[in-house]
């Protein structure tokens, strides 16, 4: 018998070898570009824009100030796909002519390819936590209760910027879909995040966790599962309840929202920072689903089922008990105050997301909103261009007729200006301007866009400003 | 912060940062001021360069960090209704490393 040592090498993805296995990942037919805005009842097509994917550096880790940057939209687009290879997905319809979709995205192969990739890009999606959140000091259950108590989780809280965001933008209705929109990739797969902690051998908090999962899942019957409450409220505002329907739409922040617990539950090494923010989210979901039903149904004038709402309202204060009580408590009892550090960190780093969240959701409302004000702005940054005054890189493109930039944003603010034929410059659900010859917009650092020619063929300049206002 | 009558500072190292006392346990320096001993387990004192242990001193008030902003716990520290003061103390070159 050899009593010879092997060396342990940990599986790691860098440098050109990361960048072309993500390339490579995301080159997979269901993966290219779309020609039209909408997935139709196809949940496995998913725009990851691979054409642009060999430029992005995923081995730079951002911070939160460049969290919002199209890097970690791409990012986040593709984790999205990684980690819902694991969920079971079939179109409304049915399957007809998608059968291929459906191969493709289970294969073995997709699976491989992004499990390969997977824990790179999580490093560089969620890496920014370990500089936003650091717990220290030695945690006993007393100081945890006084921390727990501080939270104050489950008061009443005022309305957040989102939906604030809401009651004063220019079209509420078009600002309230966008908002469900957001919540789709959680809500229509509702708690397949907490499924993948079913599994295994660990006592009474296991079976405490399913519990809540029951809830979620309406009992097996399924009028009340909680992701076909979501349908019926989407389809009361005139929204479609297929899965990914509205990918182009989503915000790089709100598929980080939904990745992070599927981060935390494909890591089982994290499963206490789980728990740490499973107890937040569903303790500060009664006040939240409060104000969005009275929000919704203020906004579409009764129109809106918030049945999802109102079930919240009840469920998750017995379900923020729950997890304090019949998890956390027991879990720390049977584990040791050692435990407490990443349940403390799981709390404070949802509490971050929810605030990138939140913020950029606002944000690309008020983009929404400003879409004629930004077109506006087109002529005193192109005059600044045309006199020479600012010289800023320049991308001309020729593109022909049906031709449709799948949604992303830019690292700097630009400027388009079209140089023949017409442009829809769409900037969000339902949302676009209309860019003939002569005419263009100035295009916000990190906002959400994407484009379709509507002309025969349109000539148009891409002119990467960096700051805007310095062109004024 | 000042808790209890006990002076706290958020203490930020190259191994990490965390909530300690701003006062020696000796004779009440201005621990907040000490620099990091050559064996690099110890602060050591501005006044009689006495050295207190850094890995004690971490362990001493449980705290989280969020951004900019930090929670510590101080266990019953307010259960007799006092209030905690917030001052300015400079820290050492040591203890604001990022």
């Amino acid at each position: 018998m050899s009593h010879a040592s092997f060396p342990y090498a940990p599986f790691e993805l860098r440098g050109d070898a990361l960048r072309d296995a993500v390339v490579r990942y995301a080159s997979n037919p269901i993966y290219l570009d779309n020609e039209e805005w909408e997935n139709g009842d196809n949940p496995y097509r998913r725009q990851l824009r691979p054409q642009v994917l060999r430029y992005l550096d995923f081995d730079r880790l951002p911070g939160r100030d460049r969290i919002l940057e199209y890097s970690s939209l791409a990012a986040q687009r593709v984790l999205t796909s990684v980690y819902e290879a694991d969920l079971m997905f079939l179109p409304k319809n049915g399957l007809k002519d998608k059968w291929e979709d459906f191969q493709q995205f289970y294969s073995s192969t997709n699976r491989v390819l992004g499990e390969t990739i997977r824990p790179a890009l999580e490093r560089f999606a969620f890496g920014f936590l370990d500089q936003e959140v650091e717990v220290s000091g030695k945690w006993s259950l007393e100081s945890f209760n006084e921390y727990i108590e501080s939270l104050n989780a489950d008061a009443s809280a005022p309305a957040s910027l989102s939906e604030e965001a809401i009651s004063s933008s220019s079209d509420r209705e078009r600002a309230a879909r966008m908002w469900l929109i957001q919540f789709a990739p959680d809500f229509l797969s509702e708690a397949s995040p907490m499924l993948r902690n079913v599994l295994g051998h660990y006592g009474a908090p296991q079976s405490e966790w399913f519990k809540i999962i029951i809830d979620e899942y309406g009992y097996g019957v399924h009028d009340t599962k909680h992701s076909q409450l979501f349908e019926r409220t989407m389809e009361s505002v005139d929204l479609q309840s297929d899965v990914h329907r509205y990918w182009q739409y989503y915000l790089g922040s709100s598929l980080m929202m939904n990745n992070y617990f599927h981060y935390l539950g494909k890591n089982h090494e994290l499963f206490f920072r789980y728990v740490g923010a499973l107890y937040y989210t569903e303790a500060t979901l009664v006040d939240f689903c409060r104000r969005a039903a009275d929000l919704l149904t203020e906004v579409f004038d009764g129109r809106a089922d918030v049945r999802y709402f109102t079930e919240h309202v009840h469920i998750d204060q017995h379900h923020g008990r729950m997890a304090l009580d019949k998890l956390i408590l027991p879990l720390i009892e049977a584990h040791g105050e050692a435990i407490i550090p990443e349940i403390v960190r799981g709390i404070e780093e949802y509490r971050v997301i929810q605030d990138i969240t939140d913020k950029d959701f606002a944000a690309q409302i008020r983009w929404m909103d400003k879409g004629p004000e930004y077109k506006k702005l087109h002529t005193p940054v192109w005059e600044a261009i045309s006199s020479g005054r600012v010289t800023a890189p320049l991308a001309d493109i020729v593109e022909p007729y049906g031709e449709l930039s799948n949604t992303h944003s830019h690292e700097g603010d630009e400027l388009c200006h079209i140089v023949s034929g017409t442009m829809k410059f769409v900037s969000g659900f339902d949302s676009h301007q209309i860019l003939h010859a002569g005419e263009g917009t100035v295009i916000e650092r990190n906002r959400l866009h994407g484009a379709i020619i509507e002309s025969d063929e349109c000539v148009y300049q891409i002119h990467s400003v960096g700051d805007y206002t310095q062109c004024l | 912060m000042t808790v209890a009558g006990m002076p706290y500072v958020y203490a930020r190292t190259a191994q990490g940062a965390f909530v300690m006392p701003a006062r020696c346990p000796h004779r009440g320096g201005p621990l907040h001021l000490a620099r990091i001993g050559p064996n690099g387990r110890q602060l050591v004192c501005p006044w009689h360069e006495r050295g207190v242990s850094l890995s004690r001193l971490r362990q001493e008030v449980p705290a989280v960090r969020r951004g900019d902003l930090v929670t510590a716990v101080f266990a019953g520290a307010f259960d007799t209704g006092a209030e905690p003061q917030v001052e300015y103390r400079p820290l050492s070159p040591d203890l604001s490393i990022c």
